[in-house]
């Protein structure tokens, strides 16, 4: 089957088109600032840290990693089968990609329950402020992704979407992916 | 489904798990906090480069994504 080609080397088009890709850079940089910023709070106060980072299920967070990961190689093989117009095949995929989310959130609202059973809740120290603050923004981003995964995938069903719809949204959920993977090691392992 | 996209998930997984182990078996040295850094950078390029397709952009965005890694890694291991 032939497949769609774009010409990605053309510095205005990234995968997904650029402006997806002036949100993924602005996300990063936010994100990454407040990440900076927790580092530099860390240093003046290293056992609460510590101790706050212990309080912290990293087999959690790992778990949550592999579902995100595996989550975002069903969404590469839905962008693949849908460039091979493929739309059977495509729909199934993101349906994959779907249930990696759907699994993030759950073990995600496991951990919060578990947090909140326990008091350590968003004011019980600076920590766990920047904890709430920086996982719960990510978790908005995660439904805000599924929400789009969900549109796509009813485009998909009506043979409406158009390639650069479906990367576009595959971008998105993507950078879902690298969020997570500096917030884990950030927050569940160095301190 | 791509092979270099499994391949691409199998090592997204054992870099999990070994900064897994890293973090858990010894954390008190302060280059195994880069060394965790490092391995999180590593799949952060694995992820925007395999699955997002960044492999086959302009230059300009391949770059700009390993200029931002440099510097957010490069920050917090000084500040560590």
């Amino acid at each position: 089957m032939e497949a769609i080609k774009i010409d990605y080397k053309n510095i205005y088009y990234p995968p997904g088109g650029i402006l997806i890709w002036i949100l993924i850079f602005l996300e990063l940089i936010t994100f990454g600032i407040a990440l900076i910023v927790l580092v530099i709070n860390s240093s003046k106060e290293p056992e609460i840290f510590h101790q706050s980072r212990l309080a912290l299920n990293a087999t959690f967070g790992a778990l949550n990693t592999i579902f995100l990961l595996t989550s975002g190689f069903f969404m590469a093989t839905t962008v693949h089968q849908f460039k091979l117009k493929n739309s059977k095949k495509a729909s199934f995929y993101l349906n994959l990609t779907m249930l990696g989310g759907l699994l993030f959130l759950i073990l995600k609202g496991i951990e919060y329950y578990l947090k909140i059973n326990t008091g350590h809740t968003i004011g019980y120290n600076s920590f766990f402020t920047f904890y709430w603050l920086l996982t719960g923004f990510h978790v908005i981003h995660v439904i805000v992704g599924l929400v789009i995964l969900l549109f796509m995938k009813n485009g998909i069903k009506k043979s409406k979407s158009l390639l650069e719809d479906v990367e576009a949204s595959a971008a998105f959920w993507h950078m879902c992916d690298l969020i997570w993977l500096l917030l884990f090691p950030t927050l569940y392992l160095i301190f | 489904m791509k092979k270099k996209d499994i391949y691409t998930l199998g090592l997204l997984i054992i870099l999990t798990f070994l900064t897994a182990l890293f973090s858990t078996n010894f954390n008190t040295f302060r280059y195994v906090t880069i060394i965790i850094l490092v391995l999180s950078a590593l799949k952060f390029l694995l992820v925007a480069f395999n699955f997002m397709d960044l492999k086959h952009a302009n230059p300009f965005w391949k770059v700009l994504i390993i200029t931002y890694l440099v510097f957010f890694v490069g920050i917090i291991s000084l500040i560590l």
